[in-house]
């Protein structure tokens, strides 16, 4: 009761949000009961319609995947001070998030079921009653639990993947590691630490570390334990630059961890490229290699994008930054995790779209196109768009907060924008020349 | 229109203000702040300090009542102008330090100086010299989540300093400290505002607090006062009913 009346109240944007999943439940549901049709339809060809069945594999996970992210992003389902207080917490909010979700992939599957029935002919009264039915084989009876079955598997998944992402977990302590040492010793041995007069403090710091310890109230104790290793150990010289001993973190590390998927994905793109160029050699090129080829070069762009993404963040803040630049690309690069796998997602699905038109361009029609397809490259296309900018709107929601207090500074509304703007920007200059030109290169060799 | 005193650099008449639901905020506050002093505003909480830190500092659009500073009228401003007043002239410490936490520490201090439009080298400059007087200057490198509380704090200090403002709002900026970093956090404040002949207008609810400054303005219920009786506490009342020895 209490997932409803929250999902009723909410605010239209969210409302939307919602139903952007339910449609795209729809649509992968009306894919899912197509294949049940199909095998109705042509009993003897039961592997064509194995295959039609796991093609849907692709609209479904990218419903899920959208699901996934509407769900972090419904203001509803947020820890609120108020409501832990009365016993809603955090795994009573998973539950409500889980139960959104399922209403609107029910919802969705419900419109689908409907629609597929009114298409057959087995709903009249509206307009084009059973303008399908040939093709959804309408002189056979629908096998009820079948269709149902086919439809409750796209909810069952969106909510426990929904659980699983939501489930409370309380917060893991960084590890500290004792290799910020070294580098930020680089840094302070730097002539450039001298000019501010930080050197004294420095040096007299490195020379009595355990001086000022009795003054502090904390106690030395309470540091984290690998650091005491580092601590008992002298310091060389140059890097005796632990600023505070008694201080319960290391020295810190200045560079925000950029994620590390990089080199696996350029491995796993390359390597899909060389699939399909090798596979591209025999003239009718063998569909299941041209396909894997696809895979890894899917694969290799979702976990390369974070990188990426961190990178293009890295380079708009670099030489020597004005606020403008400064906000954004180190906004991007400490959202590049966030933004950068549905950007990565949302590049694959293009350039294998953008690839394909570009196989059958000059060849005809391709061999597969029909309303089924279309609908299918719609749900994909539009669900991956959609997760990318709720993305985008999850980000800007954990960074409500700092936007307001910058406000507070006197920073113009105006440039904040534009450093969204900038961002956006940076990210289209890199990522779409980058995803016409793997379509390009995995196109080449099956022409 | 009366000209304000010349040595008033910020100064309220009749400032009345309601929030937007209707709750009543400030009712027809009038005060004057000096050049180069540290202004305490007291008073319990719930009393209006905060309100009427953002109503002088322009966050919040004045409607009934006026403010002017410099001479110069704040109350008509629009908002474009009062977030260019803000960003020129004013400067604003927050109860809970609101870094940007993608900047490290140092780049958060000079934010307000490259929002100006100036050099990236001078804003460094700047900001490492005041984080230095702050005690934080050997953090400079790090990012906000690095440090504790209180040099979070101090760091957002830093921020608010070093573009040099002609008054400095400081909201409760140690309300969530201990003792100890209390007192030095306010030290440093204060010895920095006066070094500089900035003026501070700092909203606290505690006396130990209030005493630094050179003047208190005492607030109840959005209005002024000047000897705050409040009714005796009822420490008595209802304790015999309550008690167990019965």
């Amino acid at each position: 009761m209490l997932a409803l009346r929250l999902t009723r109240a909410a605010r239209p944007a969210v409302q939307l949000r919602r139903l952007l999943v339910a449609a795209a439940s729809a649509g992968t549901g009306f894919l899912l009961l197509s294949c049940l049709a199909h095998a109705l339809g042509h009993p003897e060809a039961a592997s064509a319609s194995a295959q039609r069945l796991a093609w849907c594999a692709v609209p479904l996970a990218a419903t899920v995947y959208l699901a996934l992210a509407v769900a972090r992003t419904d203001p509803g389902t947020r820890p609120r001070p108020g409501l832990s207080a009365v016993g809603l917490g955090p795994a009573r909010l998973m539950a409500v998030s889980a139960l959104t979700t399922a209403l609107s992939c029910t919802l969705g599957s419900l419109l689908a079921l409907l629609v597929f029935l009114h298409l057959r002919g087995d709903l009249t009264g509206m307009p084009f009653d059973g303008a399908a039915a040939g093709m959804l084989a309408s002189d056979r009876s629908l096998p009820l639990p079948a269709a149902l079955t086919l439809l409750a598997v796209l909810p069952a998944t969106a909510t426990t993947a929904v659980a699983l992402a939501l489930r409370p977990r309380d917060p893991v302590p960084p590890p500290r590691t004792v290799r910020g040492f070294g580098r930020f010793g680089a840094y302070g041995g730097s002539p450039r630490k001298e000019t501010f007069g930080a050197a004294g403090r420095f040096r007299g710091g490195a020379a009595q570390p355990k001086a000022p310890a009795p003054a502090d109230p904390r106690p030395t104790g309470g540091r984290a334990a690998g650091t005491t290793v580092a601590d008992g150990d002298a310091p060389a010289p140059g890097t005796g630059a632990d600023p505070e001993p008694p201080a319960p973190a290391p020295a810190p590390d200045t560079e925000v961890e950029p994620p590390s998927g990089l080199p696996w994905g350029v491995a796993l793109v390359t390597a899909g490229l060389a699939v399909q160029a090798y596979a591209g050699r025999t003239a009718p090129a063998p569909a299941l290699a041209v396909l894997l080829g696809w895979l890894l070069t899917a694969t290799g762009l979702v976990l390369a994008a974070p990188g990426l993404t961190h990178l293009c963040g890295r380079l708009l803040q670099s030489t020597r930054p004005g606020a403008l630049r400064l906000l954004a690309g180190r906004v991007l690069m400490a959202e590049a995790a966030r933004i950068g796998r549905p950007l990565g997602v949302v590049c694959a699905v293009a350039s294998a779209g953008y690839a394909t038109t570009a196989l059958y361009d000059g060849t005809g029609p391709a061999p597969a196109s029909g309303p089924l397809s279309a609908l299918g490259v719609l749900v994909v296309a539009g669900s991956t768009l959609a997760t990318l900018l709720t993305a985008a709107v999850e980000a800007r929601q954990c960074r409500a907060e700092t936007v307001a207090a910058l406000l507070r500074l006197g920073a113009p509304a105006g440039m904040l924008r534009g450093a969204a703007v900038l961002r956006a920007a940076a990210l289209l200059a890199l990522f779409g020349p980058l995803t016409l030109g793997i379509a390009a290169l995995s196109a080449l060799p099956l022409r | 229109m009366e000209a304000p005193p010349d040595n008033d650099v910020l100064w309220a008449r009749s400032l009345h203000f309601s929030h937007r639901d209707g709750s009543p905020g400030l009712a027809g506050i009038s005060l004057g702040v000096r050049q180069g002093e540290i202004l305490a505003v007291s008073g319990p909480r719930g009393s209006g300090k905060t309100t009427l830190l953002r109503c002088l500092s322009g966050l919040e659009p004045v409607r009934c009542g006026e403010v002017w500073f410099n001479s110069s009228p704040v109350h008509t401003l629009g908002p474009m102008a009062r977030e260019r007043l803000r960003r020129d002239r004013f400067g604003w410490i927050d109860p809970e330090p609101f870094l940007v936490p993608e900047l490290n520490v140092w780049e958060n201090a000079a934010l307000p100086l490259m929002l100006r439009g100036a050099g990236r080298r001078r804003a460094k400059v700047a900001a490492l010299e005041w984080l230095e007087r702050l005690d934080v200057g050997e953090k400079a490198r790090s990012r906000p989540r690095d440090l504790q509380h209180a040099e979070r704090q101090r760091v957002a200090i830093a921020r608010a300093l070093a573009h040099g403002p002609t008054v400095l709002f400081a909201d409760e900026p140690t309300a969530p400290l201990h003792r100890a970093d209390r007192a030095h956090v306010l030290r440093t404040l204060t010895a920095a505002a006066r070094s500089h002949g900035i003026t501070v207008v700092l909203a606290t609810h505690d006396a130990e607090t209030a005493a630094l400054a050179d003047r208190t303005v005492a607030l109840l219920d959005g209005r002024r006062v000047h000897t705050v009786h409040l009714p005796d506490s009822p420490d008595t009342e209802g304790r015999a009913a309550c008690s167990l020895s019965a």
